[in-house]
């Protein structure tokens, strides 16, 4: 991308030739300015990432590294023992559950009130927005503490199994899911929509399940793929209720092994992000506008 | 098709309030347009009717039977709105069956209406597409059959032309017109267009402020408008000082003529002339003088101006106005066909009694 298109884009109706030619200028430098900044980010990702990467699967240590050796040692052994190990299999096994779980409450709660909000009540809309944002003004410690204090005098059963996880993770997902349904249903003027259903006749299930739902997939595709990558990456929670999900597996696998937990840390970043781009890939290609945030 | 009432509906939204008192029946077959400027209170007044909204006070009657309490899917009305409002995820025929689906028509039935639905609409090449394939017109074309699909008791339509380009406004009202008159539907039709308005109304009601100012024919509403809001609001008018003479008469612009209330004699009031009302003689000693001209196709619009007094307009037949030109002086005056002028305002101070 030229200087110049990063300046139509960000700038939106001011084209170059209509300004001034110091103005011009000034916006070309402005960016320059943003490629830098932009290029100086990717690096402030990408260089721990690399480094991450060489240290999981090249087996020699920083202080003997030099150029003749830097093609030595690569290896995907530490990948291999981390991924068939039997504690990570079935830590693995668990978070995929609970990613499914944690979908399937997340959804149920949220799908339903956000549509009833924005089609009966849209003024509303800011104070649920507000309320979907507590799960990260409350620390997650607070949380568990004050659950587990709760469950442990009622049902102490509850916290005993594993998918005791499932509310929390629901709950932790309220901020991204909500903002995805919301910016699909006024992405599909839903109001009018259910407005025009009601008016020939259909009742609420009808409209819902007929007229809204269909229309906005692109949205609960788009929740659902965010709890997910939540889900797999949640650690506070798990490890204080002392679950065994891949997070906290991985960290415990660390211990013992560093290079093939870093490459296992590896693996699973990567096909989170690719899973993520599939889905939005996929979507894109039926036509359906993804947005996820909304903000 | 369902006569409709409306009597004493009030509706106010925080501190706001969008009806005051609004009363309306519409005849059955009837197809009434709802006009005024954005925030009068007419798209209120429909979804009221239309059951989103609930009335702070009044009643809504459909031949005759208090609909209060039925909620929108049962009133059995049509609605089509600004924005199309089409299902993204259905075809233009599917969307027109939806209503159908929804009210449990059979297969062969269905397949009947649609059919005959998409002929009316000329839809045929474009029934198997989905909305965003389809042009604006197309796409409410479609919201229209979809309306139309259902039979409905009375069809609501919610500024149906605003998103359209001129072009095609013009041709999809009178589509409206020609499909509402085939199906003898009761309709409803909100805008703030007076050119729609008059063009496919059978009655027009003139909204401001939450108030209905005036339901007459468009004929009526533009020869006599009942008040000065309405005068301003529909087409151009003059604002012309008449004065009363001694049979109660107004003499304006040098005609005396029966105003929409008599005069006391002497009396000083403002009245309102249509621009195509005035006429213009040529003349050196005109008193007034013509400052523009503006050719429009049949009429040619002038802006003739004289010492003390507002400058007036005035809409010629084309083929009579050749012969003024900016600076030419004319004599402006009342044409002989107009019998009646509507008096906005009678200066307070003049009585007349005096002279």
């Amino acid at each position: 991308m030229s200087t110049e298109s990063i300046v139509d884009l960000t700038l939106g109706p001011l084209k170059p030739a209509e300004m001034a030619p110091a103005r011009a200028r000034r916006w070309r430098t402005s960016g320059v300015v943003k490629a830098a900044f932009l290029i100086a980010m990717a690096l402030y990702f990408a260089v721990p990432m690399l480094a991450m990467a060489r240290f999981a699967f090249q087996n020699v240590p920083m202080a003997l590294l030099s150029p003749e050796k830097f093609l030595t040692g690569w290896s995907l052994s530490g990948l291999w023992t981390a991924v068939t190990d039997p504690e990570i299999l079935a830590a693995t096994k668990t978070s995929a559950l609970l990613v499914m779980f944690a979908i399937a409450l997340n959804l149920a709660l949220l799908l339903p009130l956000a549509i009833v909000t924005e089609v009966r009540s849209p003024s509303l809309r800011p104070i649920l927005g507000a309320i979907t944002l507590l799960p990260w003004v409350i620390p997650p410690i607070a949380l568990v503490v004050g659950v587990a204090a709760t469950f442990r005098a009622t049902v102490p059963w509850f916290l005993a199994s594993d998918f005791s996880l499932v509310p929390f993770y629901a709950l932790w997902a309220m901020p991204f899911t909500y903002r995805a349904l919301d910016a699909g249903l006024r992405a599909i003027s839903a109001r009018t929509l259910y407005e025009a259903a009601r008016s020939m006749g259909a009742s609420l299930a009808t409209t819902i399940f007929r007229v809204i739902v269909p229309n906005i997939t692109a949205a609960i595709v788009a929740a659902a793929a965010l709890t997910a990558a939540m889900v797999l990456g949640e650690f506070a929670f798990a490890s204080l209720l002392l679950k065994r999900t891949l997070p906290t597996e991985m960290v415990n696998y660390q211990r013992s092994d560093p290079r093939g937990g870093l490459a296992l840390a590896l693996l699973v970043m990567l096909l989170t992000a690719l899973a993520l781009g599939l889905v939005v890939r996929s979507l894109r290609r039926r036509g359906l506008d993804v947005q996820t945030t909304g903000l | 098709m369902a006569s409709v009432e409306m009597v004493g509906i009030s509706k106010a939204f925080g501190s706001s309030v969008a009806l005051d008192a609004f009363s309306l029946s519409i005849n059955s077959g009837e197809l009434i347009c709802l006009l005024g400027p954005s925030g009068c209170g007419k798209t209120t007044a429909l979804r009221i009717l239309a059951g989103f909204e609930k009335p702070d006070a009044g009643r809504v009657l459909i031949e005759g039977r208090d609909i209060a309490d039925d909620p929108p899917e049962r009133r059995r009305f049509g609605m089509v709105f600004q924005d199309y409002s089409l299902f993204p995820n259905m075809t233009a025929r599917q969307n027109i069956e939806f209503g159908l689906k929804v009210q449990k028509k059979g297969p062969v039935e269905r397949r009947e209406v649609i059919d005959r639905m998409i002929e009316v609409t000329h839809l045929a090449d474009h029934a198997d597409k989905f909305p965003h394939q389809m042009s604006g017109g197309q796409r409410q074309r479609v919201a229209l059959a979809r309306a139309i699909a259902t039979a409905p008791r009375v069809l609501l339509l919610d500024e149906p032309l605003s998103a359209l380009d001129a072009q095609v406004r013009e041709v999809l009202r009178d589509e409206i017109r020609r499909l509402q008159l085939e199906f003898g539907v009761t309709t409803l039709f909100v805008t703030h267009d007076q050119h729609e308005s008059l063009a496919i109304a059978d009655r027009v009601g003139v909204m401001s402020d939450g108030r209905l100012e005036q339901v007459a024919t468009p004929r009526e509403l533009y020869e006599q408008p009942a008040n000065a809001f309405v005068a301003g609001f529909i087409g151009t008018v003059n604002r012309v000082t008449a004065r009363a003479g001694h049979d109660g008469r107004w003499e304006v612009l040098n005609r005396f003529v029966v105003g929409s209330e008599p005069g006391t004699p002497g009396s000083v009031a403002t009245v309102a002339v249509r621009p195509e009302h005035i006429a213009l003689d040529r003349g050196d000693e005109g008193f007034h003088l013509v400052e523009s001209t503006s050719f429009l196709g049949p009429m040619t619009r002038l802006i003739v101006s004289a010492e003390g007094s507002p400058p007036l307009i005035v809409d010629l037949p084309s083929v009579d106005a050749g012969d003024f030109h900016v600076g030419s002086p004319v004599q402006a005056r009342l044409r002989d066909d107009v019998r009646q002028v509507t008096v906005i305002a009678v200066d307070a101070g003049s009585s007349g009694l005096e002279r």
